[in-house]
């Protein structure tokens, strides 16, 4: 194990977000709140403790391989989230430590749950902070890092796959440096192109750029306590339908795009199926609302849909309390929790990919049993996919769900209520936001203790980094030499 | 530059190896999504799956922004194609991968050239090369020329029993200026050498030279030449039957090898050669045909093991001269150190003969010296470049590198310090891999 790298890479990383953390202090200063010192101060701590790992692992060895990326990715998203909440806690904003380190691993994790009660009261150096924390997070650290830090060289691969995982993933050029600088261009120019936007229909220019931050990550913070609720234009809800909608879109098909190849866009297959999971929830939701007497045609549309696109590719904003809905329409949008958005895109949860792959494979079976001799492949965009794969995705579905399950059950010894511990756990791994219960859309999860923000916090790690990178590290053989 | 290779195989993969690192844009096409998950895993690269010869595959891979094509799959005709393919795609520059030394002759480059194939590398017939040139000078390790044998470099292993042990490479210029040692091959490390360093038992130290002093660089290391006549061919491969070609008639050679039809083959083929149909680590049958009598034994059966072990009990049993076939690049150093004469690896000569493509400086000849890690290059010294300013010792020439020599029309020099090189010189120059993007600066 070259622990050395392992500190140099964590050292850089250190600088990266004490830089994030200028910005920050920058609108701080602007708006001459209370909140400078934290800033300043947290940046330093950054900066110069950053440095010092840098400079005292100078002469390590330069090769990163497959444990020490696995290592290097899950300390990292834990160490960023750990200085990340400085500021809160220094501006006291959020004066308690787990508190605010469940804040901040929401940021980084693009969950979205929040502890705030009253975010309106917040300073905006803290409020664009906790924007900025999803929209690095959302890309992920390590890509942003390989796009701006010429270090990394072979090494950077190997960490790009740990934070990266995907059922197959795509390169979009022969160098991993070139592919994260190109996804870190469209992850740009989606996020310029929905601040103008949002600003237009008549958002401030804060709230705009804080939202196309959370959006673009499927993140899910909000400036407002009310969510996009606190907007009654339409025009706002549909921009950020439609940018919700592209950032659970595999960025790949959306560089395509941009480059002007739109055919890809719609003959890819995991498309096809993410816009028929939109439609037929978003279909089956109207509809439900329409029969339970809902104010107005569009009014009922425009809410189904923004809350189906918002949790399916895991974002969590709302513009409505969905549980105030009848139970039917709750349980839809709960089994929406396990869908996901793309691969390849900053949406988290199970992703459609594997539910695709998972629903033909399982089809497949039934055929098997009639035909016991067939060679039946499974294909995804008319090829076929190996075998390996398929196994790797029912892992990843068993893990899912076993987490799931378990964590459902230890939870409710920390809240009592089933239906709220149920929807907390799976928000958390999911990396959506608001849950069920007590930690409804309405709701916070301040009245959680400790314990159970940690162990969220914990979930979401595991979601973010797609379960593999984390779980490998429990696991003996990792470790033996 | 960018690159697109065309088959995962050996040679295509350590090419992309290489490239990758020195920070070239590989792409890598192969029709086994196995093979490319492989190679991806630990190479910074892009793998494409799809076939050499298609159209839309060649054309996922961005050929018509690259720089060169290199189709190295196993098959000759499918390479050809590819090439041509390629070039009309539009891709800079192509080189196949051939088995078939009819395509270098001259008379057809033209033709082959009009169709887009403007490289051919055929690495069985550049490790034959290797493997003559090493049986007809004995006493060396490696034998390599430069403009027509002008300038030799010649890799000795240095024993006990030669006069310039222990001596520093400072006395030894000063007392010998027709010679330099310029790379040392030390316990499975490269060093270039400087003043103070000193040549120690063991080591194989490359000397460069020219051609009426390298009689005194055999007295110096305490080696004999002798006549080569007698040599067995371990195995009957590709390689084996090009170095039989190329050693033509004045030589005694038997080859052992395993399959019956492939004798035949090449018992038809060439007349010169008696060839034995028998297992090559069956001992009593190696003795049977007087394995201990052979001037060379050459190993080059498609296992490296057997090639080693081969080597090794020829040399036990008192043969002077052996060479093995290593392919597999792990064995190499360990190889190295068994005592078993020289090593060729068609891997390493088939990368070295293309790197020199996806440099931008004026290279005539690039070449690896064998189970080292360093290379030997002949730039050609254009006017206005960095080189041509100074003399040697001001250049302040990077301390991984070292000017072997200069050739300088019909004359070659060994380099010294106070040597100035001029526009129009070949210049010989050795270096480690880290120091190939610190030349090109001087070159350009």
């Amino acid at each position: 194990m070259n622990i050395k790298i392992i500190a140099r890479v964590l050292g850089l990383l250190l600088l990266v977000e004490g830089v994030a953390m200028l910005l920050a202090f920058a609108i701080a200063l602007g708006y001459k709140e209370y909140d400078q010192q934290a800033f300043l101060f947290s940046s330093g701590m950054n900066v110069v403790l950053g440095s010092c790992l840098v400079f005292f692992t100078r002469n390590a060895r330069r090769d990163i391989g497959k444990r020490e990326g696995y290592i290097i990715v899950t300390s990292v998203w834990i160490v960023f989230s750990v200085f990340g909440s400085m500021p809160y806690v220094l501006s006291g904003a959020i004066p308690n430590f787990s508190d605010a380190f469940f804040e901040t691993m929401s940021g980084f994790s693009t969950t979205g749950s929040s502890v705030l009660s009253n975010i309106e009261s917040l300073p905006h150096g803290i409020l664009f902070w906790r924007s900025m924390t999803q929209w690095l997070g959302g890309m992920g650290i390590i890509v942003l890092s390989l796009a701006i830090l010429p270090v990394f060289g072979i090494g950077g691969m190997q960490l790009f796959m740990a934070e990266v995982p995907g059922p197959t993933p795509d390169r979009i050029s022969p160098r991993i440096r070139q592919t994260a600088k190109t996804l870190w261009g469209i992850y740009m120019i989606f996020t310029v192109a929905e601040m103008l936007l949002l600003w237009l229909a008549g958002m401030d220019l804060f709230d705009a750029i804080c939202h196309a931050f959370t959006t673009m990550s499927s993140g899910g913070f909000s400036t407002r306590q009310a969510s996009i609720a606190y907007w009654s234009s339409p025009a706002i809800h549909y921009i950020i339908i439609v940018f919700m909608f592209f950032a659970g879109t595999n960025f790949t098909l959306s560089w395509l795009a941009l480059r002007g190849s739109f055919s890809r866009f719609f003959h890819d297959e995991e498309f096809k199926y993410y816009g028929f999971f939109v439609l037929l929830f978003t279909g089956l939701i109207f509809i439900g609302l329409m029969l339970s007497s809902y104010v107005g045609i569009e009014p009922a549309f425009r809410d189904a849909l923004f809350q189906v696109v918002s949790v399916m590719t895991t974002t969590g904003f709302t513009t409505v309390d969905y549980l105030t809905w009848s139970p039917v329409l709750v349980a839809l949008l709960f089994g929406l929790f396990f869908f996901g958005g793309s691969a390849g895109s900053t949406g988290g949860s199970i992703k459609i990919m594997r539910i695709v792959l998972l629903l033909k494979n399982s089809y497949h079976e039934l055929r098997r049993m009639i035909h016991p001799q067939a060679v039946i492949p499974v294909k995804f965009n008319k090829q076929s996919v190996d075998v390996k794969i398929i196994t790797n995705v029912l892992a990843f579905f068993m893990f899912y769900f076993a987490i799931f399950g378990a964590s459902t059950i230890v939870f409710t010894l920390i809240e009592p209520d089933f239906e709220s511990a149920m929807g907390a756990v799976a928000t958390s791994l999911g990396n959506i936001g608001p849950g069920l219960g007590t930690v409804g859309p309405a709701e916070n999860f301040m009245h959680i203790n400790a314990l159970g923000k940690w162990f969220l916090s914990f979930l979401m790690l595991l979601g973010r980094l797609e379960l593999f990178t984390v779980l490998v590290l429990f696991s003996p053989s990792f470790w033996r030499e | 530059m960018k690159v697109v290779i065309a088959g995962a195989g050996e040679v295509g993969t350590h090419l992309a190896r290489m490239l990758s690192n020195e920070d070239h844009d590989i792409v890598l096409l192969d029709d086994s999504p196995e093979k490319l998950s492989i190679i991806s895993g630990d190479v910074d690269l892009m793998p494409v799956t799809g076939s050499a010869h298609s159209f839309q595959d060649l054309k996922q891979t961005g050929l018509a922004k690259a720089d060169l094509f290199i189709a190295v799959t196993p098959f000759e005709e499918r390479n050809v194609l590819a090439c041509a393919m390629a070039s009309y795609l539009g891709v800079g520059r192509t080189i196949a991968r051939i088995n078939n030394s009819e395509y270098l002759m001259p008379r057809y480059r033209e033709k082959l050239s009009n169709m887009g194939i403007h490289e051919l590398i055929y690495p069985e017939s550049l490790a034959a090369k290797e493997i003559v040139a090493s049986v007809k000078q004995t006493g060396t390790r490696q034998l390599i020329e430069f403009s027509n044998g002008k300038l030799l470099l010649l890799g000795i292993k240095v024993r006990e029993n030669a006069p310039i042990l222990n001596k520093t490479f400072e006395e030894l210029a000063l007392e010998n200026e027709h010679f330099l040692v310029v790379a040392i091959n030390r316990e499975g490390k490269t060093i270039i050498p400087n003043g103070h360093d000193v040549m120690m038992n063991g080591d194989v130290v490359f000397f460069i030279s020219t051609r009426n002093e390298q009689q005194r660089i055999f007295e110096l290391t305490a080696k004999t030449t002798f006549e080569v006549k007698n040599i067995m061919f371990l195995g009957g491969s590709r390689i084996a039957q090009k170095s039989i070609e190329k050693l033509g008639d004045q030589y005694r050679i038997k080859v052992v090898e395993e399959d019956v039809e492939r004798c035949q083959l090449i018992a038809e083929k060439y007349e010169n050669a008696l060839v034995i149909n028998g297992d090559c680590r069956d001992l009593k049958l190696l003795r049977d045909e007087g394995l201990e009598k052979m001037d060379a034994v050459i190993a080059t059966t498609g296992n490296s093991e057997t090639n080693i072990l081969g080597c090794h009990l020829a040399k036990s049993l008192g043969v002077r001269r052996t060479v093995a076939e290593v392919e597999n690049l792990a064995f190499m150093s360990l190889a190295e150190n068994m005592n078993i004469g020289s090593i060729v690896n068609k891997k390493l000569i088939a990368a070295s003969y293309i790197y020199r493509f996806t440099l931008n400086a004026a290279i005539s000849k690039v070449k690896c010296l064998t189970a080292s890690e360093a290379e030997v290059f002949e730039f050609i010294a254009k006017d206005e470049t960095k080189i041509t300013q100074k003399p040697i010792k001001n250049l302040d020439f990077p301390s991984e590198a070292k000017i072997g020599g200069i050739i300088r029309g019909e004359d070659a020099y060994v380099a010294h310090g106070d040597t100035q090189i001029i526009a129009g010189d070949k210049v010989v120059v050795f270096t480690l891999p880290s120091g190939i993007r610190k030349l090109e600066k001087f070159f350009k």
